[in-house]
């Protein structure tokens, strides 16, 4: 079935599954419109795991809500961009259309299980009712199929829990929950925005399984959203680093992980932390962003901007490896990116 | 839960029988002072004191021993045997009876528009927070919400009754309830009360709506792919009929507590509120009583309705029992 589709996909040239081009978001606020997002450009394919990485306040989770127009709108507002399901603008199709896409073909699993199911409601009458918006069938049928997808996320004694109320599941076991209820219409795209982030260590740990072998069953790619580089190393594919609602860096998670090129992945990178340890905390803020300096959005943190760093637009990526690129003048012409790795391994003992 | 039920009855009984026992204890307090200053006048006029304490304790029952007294008291309340109302002329609970169909005239509607657009402006509000409507019906939330319902009766009356002409000043307790009549005497005092009540049901609604609408399960919903009133109706408003159910139930007693007086009297209808007005006037001890138990009574059954709505609503509360 997978090699059917990949051969597919090759005959469509190699057209990826989601592609956003150029996103920028602005949100209404008190003090004027806040830019979260601007102008963010990447792709995910068939079946592979896109990490989206950044602190706090990067634009990471906009990003990945605006896909899907899950963001309230206003004070949310579109200001350009594409979002493209094999080669459809999801930003631009009605509420109808885009509602025959969420949940079927994309899916989302939210960062606070406590909160993502309704209280009111039974566990099982959530997932029916996430099977049943898709597909006319019986309730009898939506059970069947939501007890197998409860089985299959480890929830134990699904027939007996099927009535149950999520007050009566662990924050654990609800996440696995949501993550049943994301795969009831076998979706081709997962968002995962921090699934793990509210849940402790171990169950982390068997949280991150259990999309890792989901994901090989249902052939699906993920998009997940973390600040955990341990999440990061364990499942991603190809990693895109933002900051202050622009892209830095792009590349697939060798090459980010062995030679980070951006100054400021080298910073969150250069005390790699193991899973479940937040970003190290790096001096200074995020810029202002409801009027961002010019220049480069990252420099009044980095440690090697130049003059040119506080002129101009964002530098654009550019190509650093193979399929790497970096926003930085240090990779642009003129520019040496030597001068950036040998500031990084002066603080290695071995360098 | 049925337990649960079963318990919260038996807290309304108990309640019920404490309140009945106090105001036994008051009316016992009444009594004596009566009897005191009935000595005391008997006294002053050259009379037998004691010989008038005699009389008017036979007369009221009170040489009997104190726990008949008690027991006869509270069989007499459990049997609707609440005492003759001397200044109508008819015993209490007839006078009760008489009085309960014109306080339903307008709290029935006043219930059914308060809930309707109460609910759907507060919902719609929410759903369509800083829109124009919404700063609109937050405004004239604010007015309804502010202006005295009294004073505000009396001004419509002024306006609609006596410079237009439109309604009639006196109310006439003789129309048919359903009559074109009454519904036109009915027409101001109930939206007098409904400006107020839909005001701040408008502002409850609104705020727990804003509350479910912002949740993560309602954007879980939308990314399930749930059409827009679907989200509305069983991820918004659903929850949200939890906490409203119980400020519903709470102003439903201040309407029988304290807005029917008002209304009642600056409009003259001839219900529990005026009832109980004209009994304090005319110092109708047992009438007083009798009405002011009647509100106890629907102040119990109140909260008693609003944790069984609770209970029934949440699946969240504990019983107890499980
Ligand atoms: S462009 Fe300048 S400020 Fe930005 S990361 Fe590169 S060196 Fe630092």
């Amino acid at each position: 079935m997978s090699q059917h589709q990949r051969g597919a996909t090759e005959t469509q040239q190699e057209l990826s599954l989601l592609s956003v081009r150029d996103l920028t978001v602005e949100f209404e606020t008190d003090r004027g419109p806040l830019r979260a997002v601007d102008g963010v450009d990447f792709d995910v394919e068939r079946g592979e795991t896109v990490c989206l990485v950044g602190e706090s306040g990067s634009g990471k989770t906009v990003t990945a809500e605006t896909i899907t127009k899950l963001i309230r709108m206003p004070p949310g507002r579109i200001v350009r961009g594409v979002a493209e399901l094999d080669g459809r603008d999801l930003l631009s199709l009605s509420e109808r259309d885009l509602r025959a896409i969420r949940g079927d073909r994309i899916a989302h699993v939210f960062q606070d299980p406590q909160h993502a199911l309704n209280h009111c409601y039974t566990v099982g009458w959530q997932i029916r009712e996430a099977i049943q918006v898709h597909e006319d069938v019986s309730d009898a049928a939506a059970r069947e199929r939501a007890l197998t997808l409860l089985n299959q996320v480890g929830i134990p004694d699904a027939t007996t829990r099927y009535d149950d109320y999520p007050h009566e599941f662990s924050g654990g076991m609800k996440q696995r929950i949501v993550v049943a209820m994301a795969l009831a219409a076998t979706p081709d795209l997962l968002i995962a925005d921090e699934p793990t982030t509210a849940l402790d260590v171990t169950i982390q740990a068997q949280l991150l399984d259990l999309l890792e072998s989901i994901q090989t069953e249902y052939d699906m790619a993920i998009l997940l959203i973390t600040h955990d580089l341990g999440v990061v190393a364990e499942l991603a594919d190809r990693v895109v680093v933002l900051y202050a609602g622009k892209v830095m860096e792009r590349g697939s998670v060798y090459e980010v992980f062995d030679t980070p090129a951006h100054p400021y992945t080298q910073v969150l990178f250069d005390c790699l932390p193991g899973r479940g340890r937040p970003l190290r905390s790096i001096g200074g803020t995020l810029p202002d962003l409801h009027d961002p300096p010019p220049g480069c959005r990252f420099a009044s943190r980095c440690e090697y901007a130049r003059k040119e760093c506080h002129t101009g637009d964002q530098p654009p990526l550019y190509d650093v490896a193979d399929a790497q690129t970096a926003s930085c003048v240090y990779y642009g012409p003129g520019g040496d990116p030597d001068a950036l790795r040998n500031g990084q391994s002066e603080g290695d003992p071995d360098g | 839960m049925r337990w649960y039920v079963a318990r919260r009855l038996l807290w309304a009984v108990v309640a019920t029988f404490v309140i009945l026992s106090i105001t036994w204890a008051l009316l016992y307090v009444t009594e004596q002072q009566a009897l005191t200053s009935i000595q005391f006048q008997a006294a002053v006029s050259g009379g037998d004191a004691e010989a008038a304490r005699a009389a008017y304790e036979q007369q009221r029952g009170l040489d009997r021993p104190l726990w008949r007294q008690y027991a006869d008291y509270m069989t007499n309340m459990a049997t609707f045997n609440w005492g003759y109302s001397t200044s109508r002329g008819q015993p209490v609970t007839a006078a009760i009876a008489d009085a309960l169909p014109y306080t339903m005239m307008y709290s029935v509607p006043w219930t059914i528009l308060t809930v309707a657009f109460g609910l759907s402006i507060g919902l719609y509000s929410a759903t369509h927070q800083y829109s124009r409507f919404d700063y609109a019906a937050t405004f004239l939330a604010f007015f309804g919400y502010a202006i005295p319902n009294f004073w505000f009766g009396i001004v419509l009356l002024v306006l609609f009754g006596v410079h237009l002409d439109l309604v009639p000043i006196v109310f006439d307790p003789d129309a048919p309830v359903f009559s074109l009549a009454n519904a036109r005497q009915l027409v101001l005092p109930v939206f007098v009360l409904t400006t107020g009540s839909i005001a701040s049901l408008t502002r409850y609604t609104r705020a727990e709506a804003l509350e479910y609408v912002e949740a993560t399960f309602t954007k879980t919903a939308k990314a399930k792919g749930v059409s827009e009133r679907r989200i509305l109706l069983l991820h918004v408003l659903r929850p949200a009929a939890v906490p409203l159910s119980t400020i519903l139930v709470a102003d439903l007693l201040g309407l029988f507590i304290a807005s029917s007086y008002l209304v009642e009297v600056v409009f003259g209808i001839p219900g529990l509120g005026q009832l109980s007005f004209k009994a304090i006037q005319n110092q109708d001890t047992p009438l007083v009583l009798a009405t002011t138990l009647v509100g106890v009574f629907i102040a119990v059954v109140g909260n008693l309705l609003q944790d069984i709505a609770y209970t029934v609503l949440d699946p969240r509360i504990d019983y107890g029992d499980r």
